[in-house]
């Protein structure tokens, strides 16, 4: 009798890349529409939220998916995150210093970059955790 | 924490896939556990024993 889920899902693995990818076209289409000024504010103003519904439904998914995982998969997804988490924390705090140091254009690292940075922490975390247990 | 698993699963000529799929986790979790990287849980430790009709303190010992 299997103890609990096992980790290959691929269809569920699908479903979620295809959210992911559906999240992140939004966001490239909302940023594209606020790049036009002379748009109206409403459209303006769903083109900002259009990537939030995606988004919890990537979020739904990838939590679902973990509740599936086997008790390894998910260690190393919590070691990541223990990973990404202070990578974050490292990144944001230099970046602080810097603005007072030398002043930092928004175009170049503001803050508002800062969350593009976070999936790449998180995958960082996951190639070195699943090193470890490789 | 050190175990015998790889020679029980040699002993039944079971693959680590098969001993996988018997218990319901990943492959790279029965590896792990064989290559003493990965301690695993209190309920799968339960499950290796039943699998293989043992104790679990004749499967794993203390390092």
């Amino acid at each position: 009798m299997p103890v609990q889920a096992h980790t290959s899902q691929p269809r569920g693995d699908r479903t979620l890349l295809a959210v992911g990818v559906a999240w992140f076209l939004a966001y490239v289409v909302a940023r594209w529409v606020l790049e036009q000024p002379e748009l109206p504010r409403a459209l303006r103003l769903g083109a900002a939220l259009l990537p939030v519904p995606l988004f919890a439904a990537f979020l739904v998914r990838f939590v679902r998916s973990l509740r599936g995982a086997d008790e390894l998969e998910r260690r190393i997804h919590l070691e990541a995150l223990a990973i990404a988490f202070p990578l974050t924390i490292l990144l944001l705090q230099t970046l602080g210093l810097l603005e007072r140091a030398v002043g930092l254009k928004f175009e170049d690292w503001s803050y508002g970059h800062v969350w593009a940075y976070l999936p790449l922490f998180y995958f960082i975390g996951l190639v070195v955790s699943r090193r470890r247990y490789a | 924490m050190r175990n015998r698993l790889r020679v029980l699963r040699a002993e039944r000529g079971w693959s680590q896939a098969e001993l996988a799929e018997r218990l319901g986790v990943s492959r790279q979790t029965v590896n792990a556990i064989e290559t003493e990287k990965y301690d695993p849980s209190l309920p799968l430790a339960f499950a290796l024993a039943r699998l293989f009709g043992q104790p679990i303190e004749s499967i794993f010992e203390p390092a």
